[in-house]
């Protein structure tokens, strides 16, 4: 074939990078001149350079958002990690109803975690939710407890319901993994006298770098960035206390603080990708 | 010895799975009792198998449009994002120019990149384009935060395909309009099939895209109508809830059950290749 001839059919990726430029690329560029700005959504804009940017770190309720944030991911993400692959060693071998076994476990992550999380609110919620009233019939009189009357145990439960929801995928990703790795390794460590642990540490592990690489990714940019379980279980609440940063920026550009709140997505972006990063490189000096 | 490990594998398994079920079994009891059922008094466990609480959950919520929404919504995105995906994936895999390339690594780096960051200033856009409150203007902002990954899967698989096919049907005289969609296409069922997978339930449940650009009532989503439905309770009836939650989680099962098998395929060739 002639790969050289240029004609329509070489520029066949223009129509995708056509949307792609003026539905993302566009905004986020707009973004950043926006978050200069005092703007409000409305009247007109002033150019008021960094200001934006000074006020988030002096706003109180920007930093504790900052901070449930990071505690939600630090909990989420290697929780995930873990007992995903918990979930994929355990389910990687072969047995009776093993695919059915595997969709019951990965049906909570085609579930709207909004929808998700109104369900787990139905259940657990202090002192009238099905869970309280199932722990106080088998004997357990305070139940579940008031859980919501402290910052860290709404933290745990937000945790627990996101790895709960999302354990399922993990799992499938780490799954494909360990099926792409070759018996023969395993059958020639074994005569080698290799232990499990051994054979964990020095196959397993290494050659699921590509999963984990993966895994460890999309659960920080999710956990970073979560905003519909925490909407629908909290709400942000009690008061502001485990409003996360994608919520208050929602909060913000309806509260015609437009301009502020572009700049919030801008120090956002740069919380994702630090972490992101370093992770990338981390997997991948050991290749 | 060997049983022993056998029998706490199959435990630890029947345990994860009833882990994962468990919300879903007590949604349907507390949409099966009738709004007097006290959850103090009786057996817990043994609903009364009513059933109004589903008639009147779907009469008085705003769930019956919102599906209709939802799913105009996911058919469209999906449509482009399969389209337009395909044809960047053909693009990239098969002419290797700068112009290409650069296409390329710019969506793979914005693959990176929070659909919610950019959502502030894409309001602003789509007021101008009339697009806030339409059903394609949110079909539009779904499609392009899919965009990479789709046209990453695209372009993975139809590197693997030969390109003898390609050649022998240019020596046959064959326009490129007819190889692409004639030869290439058919061939991309199960990269179409990951994609369609991988991002129809994420576009059917999205909220955070949602809030922004469907505000209008009329034009709610699934996950909107129920949050809507939900908050006029404040946490009170109980049974009205869970059964149109239940309604809203309804079709996603159905879909699921019916595709589960390709979606695993799915999911697993994709993981490989990434």
């Amino acid at each position: 074939m002639n790969r050289k001839k240029i004609g329509i059919h070489t520029f066949m990726a223009l129509p995708a990078f056509l949307l792609f430029l003026i539905f993302f690329i566009y905004p986020l560029l707009r973004g950043i001149g926006m978050s200069l700005t005092d703007w409000n959504g409305i009247s007109k804009a002033n150019f008021i350079g960094l200001k934006n940017f000074i006020d988030f770190f002096k706003d109180k309720r920007a930093i504790s958002d900052i901070r449930t944030t990071l505690l939600f991911a630090l909990g989420s993400a290697p929780l995930l990690n873990i007992v995903g692959l918990s979930y994929a060693l355990l389910m990687n071998s072969k047995f009776k109803g093993k695919s059915i076994a595997r969709m019951f476990i990965y049906m909570p992550a085609i579930i709207s975690p909004l929808i998700m999380g109104y369900i787990w609110s139905l259940l657990l919620q202090p002192g009238r939710g099905y869970i309280h009233h199932m722990l106080e019939k088998i004997g357990w009189a305070q139940g579940l407890g008031n859980w919501m009357s402290s910052y860290w145990s709404t933290m745990l439960v937000l945790i627990l319901v996101n790895v709960w929801q999302y354990a399922g995928m993990t799992m499938v990703i780490y799954l494909a993994g360990l099926q792409s790795i070759p018996d023969e390794l395993y059958e020639s460590a074994k005569i080698d006298g290799a232990s499990s642990i051994k054979q964990f540490k020095y196959i397993t592990l290494p050659l699921l770098e590509p999963s984990i690489r993966i895994n460890v990714v999309t659960n920080i940019i999710g956990s970073l960035s979560v905003f519909d379980v925490v909407m629908s279980l909290t709400g942000g609440g009690p008061g502001y206390q485990t409003e996360t940063l994608s919520i208050y920026i929602m909060r913000m550009c309806y509260g015609s603080k437009t301009g502020y709140s572009t700049a919030v997505a801008i120090i956002m972006f740069f919380i994702i990708l630090i972490p992101v990063i370093i992770s990338l490189r981390l997997t991948r000096a050991k290749e | 010895m060997r049983k022993l490990a056998t029998i706490l594998r199959y435990t630890a398994i029947a345990f994860i799975c009833m882990l994962s079920l468990t919300p879903f079994v007590i949604l349907t009891i507390l949409a099966l009792n009738t709004p007097k059922k006290n959850l103090y008094e009786g057996n817990m466990f043994i609903p009364e198998f009513y059933f109004g609480n589903f008639a009147e959950g779907w009469v008085k919520s705003n769930i019956g449009r919102a599906m209709i929404n939802s799913g105009i919504i996911t058919l469209l995105s999906v449509a482009l994002i399969v389209i337009l995906g395909a044809m960047a994936g053909y693009a990239i895999s098969r002419f290797d120019f700068k112009f290409n390339k650069g296409i390329y690594g710019t969506l793979l780096c914005c693959m990176m990149v929070p659909g919610i960051i950019n959502t502030v200033p894409l309001y602003t856009l789509m007021i101008k384009l009339n697009a806030i409150n339409t059903l394609w203007g949110m079909a539009l902002v779904c499609a392009t935060l899919s965009i990479p990954q789709a046209v990453f899967v695209f372009t993975g698989f139809i590197k693997s395909i030969p390109v003898e096919i390609e050649e022998a049907a240019i020596i046959d005289g064959c326009s490129w309009h007819k190889i692409f969609w004639k030869i290439i296409f058919p061939l991309l069922k199960p990269a179409i099939s990951a994609v369609v997978i991988l991002n129809g339930f994420g576009i059917w449940n999205n909220y955070s895209q949602a809030v922004f650009f469907l505000q209008d009532r009329s034009k709610h989503n699934v996950p909107q109508a129920l949050s809507v439905y939900f908050q006029q309770f404040a946490g009170a009836k109980w049974n009205l809830m869970a059964a149109t939650a239940l309604i809203a989680i309804l079709p996603v099962i159905i879909a699921f059950l019916i595709f589960q098998k390709s979606l695993m395929k799915g999911l697993m060739d994709g993981a490989i290749k990434g």
